[in-house]
Parts: structure tokens; C-alpha cells; sequence
């Protein structure tokens, strides 16, 4: 299968359980599991390829302008991780099914671990840094929606946002480090960015890269000092935690470290630095998870130790550590996944994860013994399960690692990690289960049913096999894998054997089994002495971190957007000002080659109302009515203006927006005062004159300077004029521009209308949806109310209005392609005979008639626009090429017949959607019950007549 | 022939200017604002009109057709001319008179803008 289906798949299969939850959990989950299989069956058909040492490619330039291309490349690291990702995905999967409750959103819950698997499988086949970094940054938001998965406990919700914040910030250094990666080799392929290692190692910018990249694996992998997001991340779903945690999140950190291996590996700047952060999260980690009473605490930080473990062996920077910490990715997937899995089914059982209120659930549990027993067993090292093959490969190659000249610091530091990972995987068993059996579960322990026992089941299965027979069940995939992070084209010899003979490693072990078991023993004893002692709380300090921050930013951002309109002006004016200065004093300007005309009466007249009304908005604006009025005044005279300049189309849609504008003006000020208030003192309404003043001078001046002179360059409207009907198929230029010429700007718009739209429409929600609705509804309007809102003439009037104005909106729809009209401008039209309807009649006389929703035409509009363009592609042209052409159909005359038509139309539906619903949601505010009767008509003779006549029959 | 028109077109012209000066300058001469109601109406429907029916004329003077476009404008000014001069005498009432100062209104309860309670029909 393509790596592109491969990648793609999870993404495009996201949609499905979402979908198919109406039809009941199991048909989510199988639809979850269903995709997840394909991608893994796909994955499967390459292996052979890749086990025989091949690199499968599949590229699409997709920018290539900017370097970023969709390739996408599988080799043996890329098979490994895509492998775990797929593989342990589809038990996640199944054991999700079994874990959620009915309570709880499962197809959205499968939607988002969809998406999250697609940014990971991205992630480990992109063979673009720049695509790399997009599924990156993909998965620190995916995990954010996983682990606040449980939006109801504050603590899901803390976790997820100091996950995404710590994470995210790492993919953002990591951005810069690629980008000067990138820089360096010239390209942003990683296939061309391995093979250059000298070149990146020899330059200046290596140090600043390595550290970025680092800063990015770090914050994913959890490393120390950043390890502190993980432990909280485990408020999410059990399931989560085991698939982030085991096989796929904090794995990706390892495996960018292990991609970018063969060149950033090998320095001492990478030895120190990877090697001793690792070193230090092993140890660090597996002492504090000895000391971690919840379950969940103590995996989440034995995850911490032992990705600290894989990435110092990463950071030895020899080629039997990257063999080694290969091999331990696989061990490290496969028992703590099984162990997360049976910390929940403990949690779901005994309903509760504290180990000190748990112990003796061996009489039972058995089976969850069993598989803890196992994967535990693993963890700590003791043979013959998978984990012992790894950590003695460590063990080995630490003794090998020279720190600062001391020869055994390593070793014997990792001898004491893993002497404290043995003592807290033995607790896991010997606290949990062992022991007398209590009676004061919280819960009724007791083993599941085999929904949850599967999966684990089959991971400890993996566990014994891989332990027993490593060579043959992982042995060609370990060696591909660490061939591709080697990278050096030299074939990878791995043969791990349980027996090695009395070699060190050996002792190391036993003398860290017999250690940890001794730990154990005086384990509860120490707990009190580590709960006492001072250390700092690394949530305590990333929350006063944050909240430094964003009482910083927010002081920094007050300061300039407090929400006073005049304040925004005066900064803006005051840029715009000094931009203009330094513009006007640097530039220079030449002399003017128009001719004057000659002043006629009409632009006369048209000056003295527009500077008349203008002066007058300035002196009477304290009466707000009064100051709309004036406002109106000013935009008719601006349509006038247009109209007298042969503007016609901006002349309608002045006038349309003008009429809409006013409206929701009214509306607004149906709830603030009607009067503005003296509040300026005298100095500021002396800097605000003086700038309004410094700006109106300037713009003024800009333009007489610039209409006196022809343009330098010449202008790009002879362009459109020439091409408009031959290219367009229009002779209206402004509507051919609109929807041919810039039609990609316009679909644009159009969404962003429907977007700000929706936005209001949403606050409006959020807004009543809050005790402000009581407030409302119990409103005191500030103003005497006159009696008969709807009076007949006017509610009569309308209505013999709405059919015309919407015959005037078709007609200026129509013709717009060759004459003054289009798409908006009708829209806006339609929208306004509607307005009409819901101000005569009352709104719920409107609303009682409304037979669509306008969220449906705003939505409609866009599918239309976004079809129309897309049909062209049919005709193998690019997006939203129109085209044209006559037919004739009798009776009628011969007719053009134009794509940018159903352009237009799909303009229409939007900008009318757009304009209803955000009027609509404002008028929502005032609405009161009661408020509109029954009939809009108050008087109306007939009824009254009616009505008398039947009280009379009563 | 088109003496004849150019003799009507300008007496509807003129017509027209005489009715919108005399509506402009009542506009201004008369006190009371219900009277003052009277004159711009009678230059938005009489003098405009006499200015639309020119232009009919002149078409079909000039270019030998009946233009429509007048008769629609005159539509819109018939449908909103007076709902405005409504409006604006409704907002009178609302703000400056009381059912003192207004003629009485006979059977019927009020006058409708002076309600002071909504207009509620009866729940039963």
C-alpha cells in the first residue's frame, strides 16, 4: 500500500466512529479498529521490502517553493515505530471499548485517537523535516484533546494544557533548530539532510541546532528538567495514558533523536548532553516512582526513568547503544502497555488506583496477576522475560561510557536506577497483590471479561516470545531499525541471548535485583522520610511560571487594547502618522502632470452636505440617535459620490451596506445609553483633535497628491479591462474581478463572512446561555415604549415590498456578470427585504416563518462556491477557473451561461446568510416574552369583529 | 408633435419645481410639526411625480419608448412616502402629545400609540 494511504488513512478513517456512534459503540469501535487494521495490513505489505534492507519512497512536491514536500519515506526505524503505533493503536483500541463507560463520548474518543495516530504514523514516515514538524505539532494538539479527554476534571484538563504547553513550546524550538538543519545542507528532505554529517557537525550553527532539536525530544520524551507534564498527563483515560505513554507520545522525542542520529550523534556535545539528561531522568524518575502511591503515578514515572534509559543510550553515541536502545523501545512498548492496561482494569475493578488501599487481590484477580506478574517481572529485569536482554545491553554499554574522565560513574549510576526500577516494579506485584486478601476494597475486585484482558494478555504473550526467542521473533526487525539509525550502510549484527556468561553486566544485575528487593523491604519505612523531605513541586512552579507570564502579557496587552475604541484609534493613528512622516521625508515625489477640472455644481453641493454632516457628527455626537442619522447622511452622500464617478456597483453596495449597518447600529443601541457622556478632560480632547486633525490633513494631502499625477507604473486595470470579457466572459470588470480574476480572494471572504457570522451567533449563545439571559429577559427599557410597535401600514407595506425587493435582488444577481449587480450586492438586497419583514412584523412572527436556518445558507453558499471551483478540475484546470459560453433555449433569447455564475450564487447565499444570522443574533438579545402579540396587525377590524362575536355566542 | 410634448414636459416640470419649493418652504414656514407633516409629503409625492412623468415623456419623445422605470420608482414612492410621514407622526404623538390634547377617539379604546400597555389579545 502507498506510504501516503498509509498516512492519510487514520486521518481520513477519523471521521467514521464519530459517525457510526449513533449506531452504538461496538460499530464505533469496529470502525476505529477497522481503520487502524487496513493502515497496519498496508504497513505489512512494505515490511519485506524494508526487512530486505530497502527504503520505501513515495514523493509529491507539494510546495516546493518553500521545500516542503509531501515524501514520505519507510525504512527500518520508520517500520518499527509505524508498527508499534498500528499495532499496540488497535489494542488500545479494542481495550477502550471495553474500558470507557456509557458516560463517556466513545466516537469522540475514537475520533481524536484517530487523529493523534495519523500525526504520529505522519511523523515516523515523513522524509520532509518541515512535514515532520506539521505532524509534530499535530500530535502535542491531538494529545491535548486525549488527555483532557475528561473535560469534567480539572485535573484532565490542568494535565492536557501543561502537556500541550510544555510540548508544544519544545515543537516550536524544534522548528528553528530543523530550520537551521535545513539551512546548512540546503535541503529539508531527511534523506539528503543524513547523508551529510560532516558538513552539519563542522558548522557554527551545529551547537544552537542540536540544542532546539534537543529542547523539542526532550519536552516530548519527557526528560528531565521537563519530565514534570507526564505524571499530570495521567488524568486522562487509561487507555490514553497506555498508548501515549508506552508506544507512541513520548516515544516520538526518542525517535526524532534516533532519526537525527546519524548526524547530530557522535560529538561531545551530544554525548554530555543526551547522555547525562537521560543518565539523570533514569535515576531521577525511578526514585520518585518507588515513592508514588498511585498506580498510575508510579508507571507514569517509571515511563519517565525508563525513556531517560533509552535516551542515554541513544546518547552514547556508539552503535551497539543505538542497537540497544532499539531493541528496548520494542521491550519498553510492549510491558508498559500491558502494565497501564492492568492499572486499569485494577482501577475499574477495585475503583481505586492507591496502592496502599490495595494488596492481597492475587486470591482475586488471577489473571491480572498473572499479567502484571509478567510484564513487571520485565521491567525489572529478571530473566526470561524481554526486559532483562535490554536493560543487560545497558547495562553493558554503560560500563564502556567515560564521564569527565571517571570510568565508572555511568555504570554505577545507572546501577543504582536500575536498582530502584526493580524495587518499584517488585512493589507493583507485592503491594498490589501479594499479601493478606482485604476487606475494604472501595470496589469488588475482580478479574474482567475478556474485552480488557486481551490486549494485556496478548502483550505479556509478546513479552515471554520476544524473551525467549529474541533473534527469531525481533531479531531482523531490531537490526534493519538499527541500521537506519546508524545509518552508516553497514549491516547491524544483533543477537541477544539470555546466558552470556559471568560477564559484569551480570553482576550489575544481580547486585541491582538483590538491592531493589531490599529497597522494597524498607520501602515503607523510607516513605515518610521522602514525603518529609523538601524538593521542589515542579506544578508549583510551572503554574507560577504561567502565571507570570500571562500577567506580563496581559499588563503588556491592556495597555494597548483595553477595549476603548479611541484608544485603538489614537495608537493606530499615531503609527500610520509617523510612518507617513518618515515616509514623506525620505521619499521623493514628482511634479503633478493632471490637469485640474473644472469645479461643476453637483460634487458642490455633494462637498457642502458630506463636510456639513461630518462637522455635525462632531459637534452633536453626544446625542447618539442623532449622530447615526448624521452618519447615515454621510454614507449617502459617499454612494452618491460613487455613482456620480461612474462606480455604479459600489454605489448599490454602499447604499445595501449602508441600509444593513444603520440597522444593526439601532440594534446596538437598544441597549446603550442614548447619550454619550462628558468624560474627556481637556488635555485629551486636545491630543485626540490634533490627531484627527494631523491624519485627515494627511490623508486629504495624499490624495490630491496623488490624483494630481499619473501612476508610475502602469496599472493593472488595463489588464482587466482587455481581459474581462475574453478571459471572463463578463463585461461588468468589478464582478468579473470578483468572481474570476480574484475569485480564489473572494472564496476567501466569503468563508470569513460566514466564519465572524457564526462567531457572533456563537457568543450570542454563550451570552444567553448565562445569567445575563435572566437579566435580559426582565429588562426596564430606558426609554418609554410607544404603544402598536407593528403598525398596519407598515407591516402591509412590507410585505407588499418583499416580493418586489426580491425580484429587484434577482434581477441585480442576474445581471451582474455584465451590468451593475453580483452576487453580494443581491445578497445584501435579499437580506434587507427580509430585515424588513422582522422589524414590521416582530421577530417571532419572523422567526415563526423561517424555513431554513441561516447557518445552512451561510454553509450552503460556501459548498457552492467551493464545487463550482472545483468542477474546473474536472476539465483538469486549476481551481475555480470559470468558463463560459451561449445557449439558447426556445422560447427564450440566446443566453450566456457562466461557471462564475454558480460562483455568484454561492456569494449570494453566503453574504445573505451571514448578514441574517449576525442581525438576527443581535436581535435576539432583546427579545422579551410577550413582547411581540400574536398578530403584528394590532388593528384589525375583521378579527376584532370575530372575536366579538364569538364572546357574544359564549 | 413634439411641440406639443416639449410644452408638456416642461409644464410638468415646472409643476413639479412649484410643488417641491412650496413643500420645502413649508417645511420651514409652518409652526406645528403635524402641520409642517403636510409639506415635505406634497414634495416627495406631487413634485417627484411631476418630474417622473417628464421623464416618461421624454423618452418617448426622445427615443420613441415607454420607459417602465418611473412607474416603479413611483411605486416605492407611494408604498413609503406615506409610511414615513406615519412614522413621523406617530413619533409626535408618542413624545409630545397625551390623550388630553388629542381629539377623542370615539369607540375605540385609544388612540394605538399612546397605549400605554401593550395591546395584549385576550388569553382565554
Amino acid at each position: 500500500m502507498s506510504l501516503f494511504l498509509i498516512a492519510s488513512l487514520p486521518f481520513l478513517g477519523a471521521i467514521f466512529p464519530a459517525l457510526l456512534i449513533r449506531a452504538g459503540r461496538n460499530a464505533s469501535a469496529a470502525s476505529a479498529g477497522m481503520v487502524t487494521l487496513t493502515a497496519l495490513i498496508g504497513l505489512l505489505t512494505n515490511a519485506p521490502a524494508v526487512l530486505r534492507g530497502e527504503v520505501v519512497v513515495a514523493r509529491i512536491d507539494w510546495m516546493p517553493g518553500l521545500g516542503l514536500n509531501a515524501n514520505f519515506f519507510l525504512d527500518g526505524l520508520g517500520l518499527l515505530f509505524a508498527g508499534l503505533i498500528l499495532g499496540i493503536g488497535l489494542l488500545i483500541i479494542l481495550y477502550a471499548r471495553f474500558y470507557l463507560s456509557r458516560k463517556d463520548p466513545m466516537g469522540q474518543f475514537y475520533t481524536y485517537l484517530l487523529l493523534f495516530q495519523g500525526a504520529m504514523v505522519g511523523i515516523v514516515l515523513s522524509d520532509n523535516i518541515l512535514l515532520l514538524l506539521i505532524f509534530w505539532e499535530l500530535t502535542s494538539l491531538s494529545s491535548f484533546l486525549l488527555i483532557g479527554f475528561w473535560k469534567h476534571l480539572p485535573e484532565g484538563r490542568q494535565g492536557a494544557r501543561m502537556a500541550l504547553l510544555v510540548t508544544g513550546s519544545g515543537g516550536l524550538a524544534m522548528i528553528g533548530g530543523m530550520l537551521i538543519i535545513g539551512n546548512i545542507v540546503g535541503s529539508y528532505d531527511l534523506t539528503v539532510i543524513l547523508q551529510h554529517k560532516e558538513l552539519i557537525q563542522a558548522s557554527p550553527l551545529y551547537l544552537p541546532a542540536l540544542l532546539l532539536i534537543l529542547a523539542g525530544c526532550f519536552t516530548k520524551s519527557a526528560q528531565f528538567p521537563f519530565h514534570f507534564w507526564l505524571p499530570h498527563a495521567m488524568a486522562a483515560p487509561t487507555p490514553v495514558s497506555a498508548y501515549l505513554h508506552s508506544a507512541t507520545m513520548v516515544k516520538a522525542g526518542l525517535f526524532l533523536m534516533a532519526r537525527m542520529w546519524p548526524v547530530l550523534a557522535g560529538t561531545d556535545a551530544w554525548f554530555y548532553i543526551v547522555a547525562t539528561t537521560g543518565l539523570v531522568t533514569m535515576v531521577l524518575g525511578a526514585v520518585i516512582a518507588l515513592f508514588k502511591d498511585d498506580l498510575k503515578a508510579l508507571l507514569a514515572y517509571s515511563t519517565v526513568s525508563q525513556l531517560g534509559l533509552i535516551t542515554m543510550l541513544l546518547g552514547f553515541g556508539t552503535k551497539a547503544a543505538a542497537t540497544a536502545a532499539v531493541f528496548h523501545i520494542i521491550n519498553h512498548a510492549t510491558f508498559k502497555c500491558a502494565l497501564f492496561m492492568s492499572a486499569g482494569i485494577i482501577d475499574h475493578s477495585a475503583h481505586t488506583r492507591d496502592i496502599k488501599r490495595l494488596g492481597g487481590l492475587i486470591h482475586l484477580m488471577p489473571l491480572t496477576f498473572t499479567i502484571v506478574l509478567v510484564a513487571a517481572l520485565s521491567m525489572a529485569g529478571i530473566p526470561p522475560f524481554n526486559g532483562f536482554l535490554s536493560k543487560e545491553m545497558m547495562l553493558e554499554e554503560t560500563l564502556s561510557a567515560v564521564w569527565q574522565g571517571s570510568p565508572y560513574l555511568v555504570a554505577a549510576l545507572a546501577v543504582f536506577g536500575a536498582l530502584f526500577s526493580v524495587a518499584y516494579s517488585f512493589r507493583y506485584i507485592g503491594h498490589v497483590f501479594l499479601g493478606k486478601r482485604r476487606s475494604d476494597y472501595p470496589g469488588e475486585p475482580h478479574d474482567p471479561g475478556p474485552g480488557l484482558w486481551l490486549a494485556p494478555v496478548f502483550l505479556t504473550f509478546l513479552v515471554v516470545v520476544i524473551g525467549l526467542f529474541p533473534n527469531a521473533v525481533v531479531g531482523p526487525l531490531v537490526q534493519v531499525a538499527s541500521g537506519a539509525v546508524i545509518g552508516d550502510g553497514q549491516p547491524v549484527v544483533f543477537y541477544a541471548k539470555l546466558w552470556h556468561g559471568f560477564i559484569p553486566a551480570l553482576y550489575m544485575s544481580v547486585v541491582a535485583v538483590v538491592g531493589g528487593f531490599v529497597l522494597l523491604l524498607m520501602q515503607r519505612r523510607l516513605a515518610p522520610l521522602w514525603d518529609a523531605a523538601p524538593r521542589p513541586e515542579a506544578k508549583v512552579i510551572f503554574d507560577a511560571l504561567v502565571g507570570g507570564f500571562t500577567s506580563l502579557s496581559r499588563r503588556l496587552s491592556e495597555a494597548l487594547h483595553d477595549g476603548a475604541l479611541s484608544r485603538y484609534a489614537a495608537i493606530f493613528m499615531v503609527f500610520t502618522l509617523a510612518l507617513a512622516a518618515y515616509a514623506y521625508g525620505t521619499g521623493a515625489k514628482g511634479a503633478p502632470n493632471r490637469e485640474m477640472l473644472d469645479l461643476t455644481i453637483m460634487p458642490v453641493i455633494g462637498w457642502i452636505c458630506l463636510t456639513g454632516a461630518t462637522v455635525c457628527v462632531v459637534a452633536f455626537h453626544r446625542n447618539r440617535f442623532l449622530a447615526l442619522v448624521l452618519i447615515g447622511v454621510v454614507g449617502l452622500i459617499i454612494a452618491l459620490a460613487f455613482n456620480y464617478l461612474s462606480a455604479p456597483d459600489l454605489a448599490l453596495t454602499q447604499i445595501s451596506v449602508e441600509v444593513v449597518t444603520i440597522i444593526l447600529l439601532l440594534l446596538a443601541l437598544n441597549f446603550m445609553p442614548k447619550n454619550t457622556p462628558q468624560e474627556s478632560s481637556t488635555g485629551r480632547k486636545l491630543r485626540d483633535a490634533t490627531l484627527s486633525i494631523g491624519a485627515g490633513l494627511g490623508a486629504g494631502g495624499l490624495i490630491y497628491a496623488l490624483m494630481g499625477r499619473e501612476f508610475s507604473q502602469p496599472s493593472i486595470s488595463e489588464f482587466h479591462l482587455e481581459n474581462s470579457y475574453s478571459g471572463g466572459g463578463g463585461t461588468n470588470v468589478v464582478n468579473v474581478i470578483l468572481v474570476d480574476f480574484r475569485g480564489f480572494d473572494t472564496f476567501g471572504e466569503i468563508i470569513v463572512l460566514g466564519i465572524a457570522a457564526i462567531v457572533i451567533f456563537a457568543i450570542t449563545e454563550a451570552v444567553l446561555a448565562s445569567n445575563v439571559r435572566g437579566r435580559l429577559l426582565n429588562r426596564e427599557p430606558d426609554m418609554a415604549q410607544a404603544g402598536n410597535p407593528h403598525p398596519l401600514m407598515m407591516v402591509v407595506a412590507t410585505r407588499v415590498m418583499m416580493p418586489i425587493a426580491l425580484m429587484v435582488a434577482a434581477y441585480i444577481f442576474f445581471r451582474g456578470h455584465n451590468a451593475p449587480g453580483g452576487g453580494f450586492i443581491a445578497g445584501l438586497i435579499a437580506a434587507i427585504a427580509v430585515v424588513m419583514q422582522y422589524m414590521a412584523s416582530g421577530y417571532e412572527w419572523a422567526a415563526d416563518r423561517q424555513r431554513v436556518y441561516y447557518h445552512g445558507i451561510i454553509g450552503s453558499g460556501v459548498l457552492i462556491a467551493a464545487l463550482t471551483g472545483m468542477g474546473s478540475w474536472f476539465a483538469g484546470l486549476p481551481f475555480l477557473t470559470s468558463s463560459f459560453g451561449y445557449i439558447t433555449i426556445w422560447p427564450l433569447e440566446k443566453f450566456e451561461w457562466a461557471t462564475a455564475a454558480l460562483f455568484d450564487l454561492g456569494v449570494f447565499l453566503a453574504v445573505l446568510g451571514a448578514v441574517m444570522l449576525a442581525l438576527e443574533s443581535l436581535a435576539r438579545f432583546a427579545w422579551q416574552p410577550g413582547m411581540d402579540s400574536e398578530h403584528p396587525m394590532e388593528i384589525n377590524p375583521a378579527r376584532d369583529d370575530a372575536d366579538n362575536h364569538e364572546k357574544q355566542e359564549a | 408633435m413634439a411641440q406639443i410634448y416639449e410644452i408638456l414636459i416642461t409644464a410638468f416640470l415646472v409643476i413639479s419645481g412649484v410643488f417641491g419649493f412650496v413643500g420645502s418652504y413649508g417645511l420651514i414656514k409652518l409652526d406645528n410639526p403635524m402641520s409642517r407633516l403636510h409639506a415635505p409629503t406634497k414634495a416627495t409625492t406631487l413634485g417627484v411625480g411631476g418630474v417622473l412623468i417628464a421623464s416618461i415623456l421624454y423618452t418617448l419623445m426622445s427615443e420613441g419608448r415607454l420607459s417602465m422605470h418611473e412607474l416603479l420608482i413611483t411605486l416605492f414612492l407611494l408604498l413609503t412616502a406615506p409610511i414615513t410621514a406615519n412614522f413621523i407622526a406617530k413619533m409626535h404623538i408618542h413624545r409630545h402629545e397625551t390623550p388630553e390634547s388629542l381629539p377623542k377617539v370615539g369607540e375605540d379604546q385609544s388612540w394605538a400609540t399612546l397605549a400605554p400597555e401593550k395591546h395584549k389579545p385576550e388569553a382565554e
